[in-house]
């Protein structure tokens, strides 16, 4: 009985010193996950739209297909192949090296993704 | 053979459009309205779903059946918006002598190739969607985008005229597969 109570004490006062501890982790979560930056390249009118510059590997590219056409972003050494449907927005995670890629239902639209 | 058949309907219908459009001073009225002109590009679109329907239930060739397939879904695609366009601008497409020309052009080619089948007609099909879009492609630019007063009636169709761009080389491509 005695021995139980100086546990639940000794519990609750380990709780609530740790309780700053873990409230203070929400805030710092953010500083995390700012390392990967989310990269947009928009796709409209038969154009992939300009390559973002400064992307470094792990980063999120997301691809936007605002066209009236399925397209497809295609790499040329076969490391990715993204089906964009209309309207679609498809996330993909960056990998270090330069990708030229095409769509392969209209091989005329190109673009080439760099990443350090 | 079988291309010179649309291209010289298209010629002609276009020819003649841009003839009457010559003869005029320079800062009279277009020879051909918009209305017309959506009248045109939706006909041509549907004349190439029609020809992917067809060439979809005929072959039985993985690359041509691609194409067909790319064909109908890429021209359905800009003639929806087309038709939205017109709906939001108020117009009603025009019925007009390019129009009827290609129509009537393009049914007549649908026969011809209907009595085709297996390679022959893979190759006639891919062929024929060479001419059809290079003499598309010389109207969208050299007659109908010059000609089109609404931006974005003009804007609608340039993206057209890319993707006329990009089918032709496809169907090049196709066409040099098959032989």
């Amino acid at each position: 009985m005695f021995r139980s109570t100086i546990l639940a004490v000794g519990l609750l006062a380990l709780g609530c010193s740790l309780a700053p501890a873990f409230a203070a982790t929400p805030a710092t979560a953010p500083a995390a996950t700012q390392a990967k930056a989310v990269h947009v390249i928009v796709l409209d009118k038969m154009v992939f739209g300009p390559m973002p510059t400064g992307v470094r590997a792990g980063d999120i590219i997301e691809w936007v297909n605002h066209d009236i056409f399925e397209h497809s972003a295609t790499a040329r050494d076969g490391s990715f192949d993204i089906d964009l449907k209309p309207g679609a927005t498809v996330r993909t995670t960056a990998k270090a090296g330069s990708f030229p890629f095409f769509c392969k239902f209209h091989p005329g639209m190109t673009g080439t993704l760099v990443a350090k | 053979m079988n291309k010179s058949v649309i291209a010289l309907v298209l010629t002609l219908g276009l020819g003649s459009l841009a003839s009457v459009h010559a003869q005029q001073a320079p800062a009279a009225a277009p020879a051909i309205n918009d209305a017309q002109i959506a009248h045109i590009a939706y006909t041509a679109g549907a004349i190439d779903v029609t020809a992917a329907k067809q060439a979809l239930s005929k072959s039985h060739n993985k690359a041509v059946r691609q194409f067909a397939e790319e064909m109908a879904r890429d021209h359905a695609a800009v003639n929806d918006q087309a038709l939205a366009l017109a709906k939001k601008l108020g117009v009603t497409p025009a019925d007009n002598g390019t129009s009827q020309s290609l129509a009537k052009g393009a049914a007549a080619e649908q026969t011809k190739l209907a009595a085709l089948s297996g390679a022959a007609y893979d190759k006639a099909y891919a062929e024929n969607e060479v001419a059809f879009h290079k003499a598309v492609l010389a109207a969208l630019d050299g007659t109908l985008i010059p000609s089109t007063q609404n931006a974005e009636l003009k804007s609608l169709l340039e993206t057209g005229s890319k993707l006329f761009h990009e089918h032709e080389m496809h169907a090049e491509h196709l066409a040099a597969s098959l032989k």
